[in-house]
């Protein structure tokens, strides 16, 4: 079987709706994280594989950055995530109530 | 340039969506599904404790799952992350370095001296702030 | 070309990220053992120096005379990765201006020992905003909208005293890191689409009328990327929660720089990538393309935003949902599609942004005394601080787009060039009803007014005991929001100039 550019297309399509769904559905703020990162990796995959279709390699570059751009959000979040434990002993996301109006 | 005819081919992609809503959803259901039938065994008497533990067969876990890390770790870990992944960067700069040198040494040699001067900015500030030392 | 070219090409964000790395170096090194009041004092001095220098630079040197085109041809290497036009420039000094303006009503909080970060995120975030706003290429476009999220990521979090701070700041984060992937999808379907990360050339390749649904598809996400960061409805849940738990100056950062860059770039996106995809949000005339989507985020957000605020007790909540609601004005500029619409949307952007500034500015003092900023909290602030309350009055006034402050004529505009923009008078539907909702905010701004003036002073609140620099700083914000709006041929002159050459 050939693999073309819909192949990666539909797994980075999926491995983006999972990542959302995860992102929506999950309780634990790290695992929100991971799902976040799996979203910007589906852009990844996208990216490549059309920057492969397309004959050129600005996809590819762009996937450099993204990869860069990532781990910094990785770190803000993961700092985040620790300020809010240092204050509230949770990581889940159904305790961030204390803002109303 | 891609023509139209040639993208309408890849239409189906779209439905991908779809598809993968629907195949996650249908998971969630499934997982929801298949649980209730696997607990009926419980009523039954078939269940024991071995079920509900993490691994059904093999190693017996030892301790609480989700044991407690000192804070330093997620620093560790947050610096590790950021100074690693700056060499994405050499990689491709290094493949061309030797062809840009012939025409635009200052360029490639200046561009490189900059960022690796703001990365050592950035350990240095690290450094000041004693995120490197373990004990504290 | 040589890197000292490329430098002198990027002097103006040079220039602010060198004074960020100083101020962090500064702090860290010989300020350390200073008192909290004066190391505020030195680092934002030294901030705000390098933020007139470069707007000094962006105003003064090397100013380009040619369409925005001829610089790349000129410039092979970048390809409008970095955009360096008249319209620009001037978007970036009035993001200078209201950075030097964060940082000088920041100058007195005591929310934070950490100083130097503080003043070094500030201005990494307006290195962000401004390579946002010169940048017409959708890498740079991501990573500098990147750089900006995540420095107002952590200028949320600022406060550790506060848990909200820290709550915010992750709610404010994952509705940011969702959005960054949401447009970065959208995006790279864009690129697999045209073969190209320019806008200009994704435009060309775009051309053919019918839409692909691939490109449907690319539209809908990046509109709904955008859509979290300009805080349109429906996703801009984040909004209220991380303006109330924000620190007040940064939650002010986050309402006036932050939105006048993401809007312009949002502008630029749907103007120059997707020119072609367009359609037609008319009456009668409807057509799918971004124009529609855009139509309804609008409607959404003015109804939602506005019916929302009336219901807030907390000011900067009040704030958040009436910043929403603005949001959807501008979006009518957007809408408007054209020279006119650019025009329009960067004027209301720009006299939003220093409004709310001052308005948060003000929030920010009396939350200082009162611990919070609840609009009971404002009660009697007439008697108690006449000139802090003059301020807050000029401001409401020019949110609720009260003739002749700059709010009004920003609606004024915005409402004329959506009018304008499509044929056949086909938006005006849009504008009667922003006009509607714009007399329903009326009522919430004056609640505000009305504690302020109308309701007597209670025995122990007494002045706020606000420091002069403040005092001064709030008052020449005032007062440019009356001198924007008395005089709005000072800006407006300058954008239909800039906008002529720019060839937007």
């Amino acid at each position: 079987m050939d693999v073309t550019l819909e192949h990666y297309l539909v797994v980075s399509g999926v491995l983006f709706s999972l990542g959302l769904l995860g992102v929506i559905m999950r309780r634990n703020l790290l695992v929100i994280y991971m799902c976040l990162e799996l979203m910007l990796n589906a852009a990844n995959l996208a990216l490549v594989a059309m920057s492969r279709y397309n004959g050129n390699l600005d996809g590819q570059i762009m996937v450099f950055f993204i990869i860069t751009v990532a781990a910094a959000e990785v770190a803000v979040g993961l700092a985040l995530i620790v300020a809010l434990y240092r204050r509230r002993q949770t990581a889940h996301v159904e305790d961030l109530t204390s803002l109303k109006s | 340039m891609v023509d139209s005819q040639q993208l309408r081919e890849y239409v189906p992609v779209l439905i991908l969506a779809a598809v993968a809503i629907a195949f996650a959803f249908g998971t969630l259901a499934l997982s929801v599904v298949v649980g209730k039938w696997a607990n009926r065994s419980r009523r039954t008497g078939h269940s024991t404790r071995v079920k509900d533990i993490a691994y059904e067969c093999g190693m017996i876990p030892v301790g609480d799952g989700s044991s407690r890390l000192s804070v330093k770790f997620y620093l560790v870990a947050m610096l590790f992350i950021l100074f690693d992944i700056e060499v994405v960067f050499l990689y491709p700069w290094a493949v061309v370095y030797k062809s840009m040198l012939v025409d635009h040494a200052n360029l490639i040699f200046g561009s490189m001296l900059t960022f690796l001067g703001i990365l050592f900015v950035g350990y240095i500030y690290a450094l000041k702030k004693r995120a490197f030392e373990w004990k504290s | 070309m040589s890197y000292l070219q490329l430098l002198g090409l990027v002097a103006p964000e040079t220039i602010v990220v060198i004074t960020a790395l100083v101020v962090l170096g500064l702090d860290l090194l010989i300020l350390r053992e200073q008192p909290l009041r004066h190391r505020f004092w030195m680092g934002a001095a030294f901030a705000a120096f390098g933020c007139v220098l470069a707007a000094a630079w962006l105003l003064f040197i090397n100013s380009p005379t040619h369409p925005a085109g001829e610089v790349s041809g000129a410039l092979p290497l970048l390809r409008g990765m970095f955009v360096d036009d008249g319209l620009v420039r001037l978007v970036k000094v009035a993001l200078l201006g209201l950075t030097v303006f964060t940082i000088a009503i920041s100058m007195e909080s005591s929310f934070t020992g950490h100083v130097g970060e503080y003043l070094a995120l500030i201005l990494l975030a307006t290195v962000g905003m401004m390579f946002l706003v010169s940048a017409e290429d959708i890498l740079m476009i991501f990573i500098s909208l990147e750089l900006t999220s995540l420095s107002l990521y952590i200028l949320t979090a600022f406060n550790k005293r506060n848990v909200k701070s820290a709550e915010a700041a992750l709610k404010y984060f994952l509705f940011g890191g969702m959005s960054a992937a949401f447009t970065l999808f959208g995006l790279s379907l864009v690129y697999g689409l045209s073969g190209s990360t320019g806008l200009r050339e994704i435009a060309a390749k775009l051309e053919q009328p019918a839409l692909d649904p691939l490109l449907v598809a690319a539209i809908v996400m990046t509109v709904i990327g955008f859509g979290f960061k300009v805080a349109a409805v429906p996703f801009h849940l984040w909004a209220p929660d991380a303006y109330q738990g924000a620190p007040t100056p940064s939650a002010a950062f986050i309402a006036s720089g932050s939105k006048v860059a993401s809007f312009f770039v949002f502008a630029k996106v749907m103007m120059l990538g997707f020119a072609h995809a367009g359609g037609s949000g008319s009456w009668h005339a409807y057509a799918p393309g971004w124009l529609p989507v855009l139509a309804v985020v609008a409607v959404a957000s003015m109804l939602l935003g506005n019916l929302a605020a009336i219901a807030q007790s907390n000011v900067k909540r009040l704030l958040a949902y009436s910043a929403i609601a603005h949001g959807g004005y501008a979006l009518l500029g957007i809408l408007a599609n054209g020279p006119s619409g650019v025009t329009s949307l960067v004027y209301y952007v720009v006299t939003y942004g220093l409004t709310v500034l001052g308005a948060f500015g003000v929030v920010g003092l009396v939350e200082e005394r009162a611990g919070e900023a609840r609009i009971s909290d404002f009660a009697g602030l007439g008697r108690r601080e006449p000139l802090l309350a003059f301020c807050m009055m000029i401001f409401m006034l020019s949110l609720a787009g009260i003739p002749p402050l700059a709010g009004f004529f920003g609606k004024f505009y915005v409402f004329t060039a959506a009018v304008g923009g499509a044929k056949d008078l086909g938006l005006l539907w849009l504008v009667i009803f922003a006009i509607a909702m714009s007399a329903v905010s009326l009522y919430y701004y004056l609640q505000v007014l009305k504690q302020i003036y109308v309701v007597p002073v209670s025995a122990e609140s007494g002045s706020l005991g606000a420091p002069i620099s403040s005092r001064i700083v709030l008052a020449v914000i005032a007062f440019g929001v009356v001198a924007l709006g008395c005089a709005p041929d000072f800006l407006v002159g300058r954008l239909l100039a800039a906008i002529k050459l720019a060839a937007l």
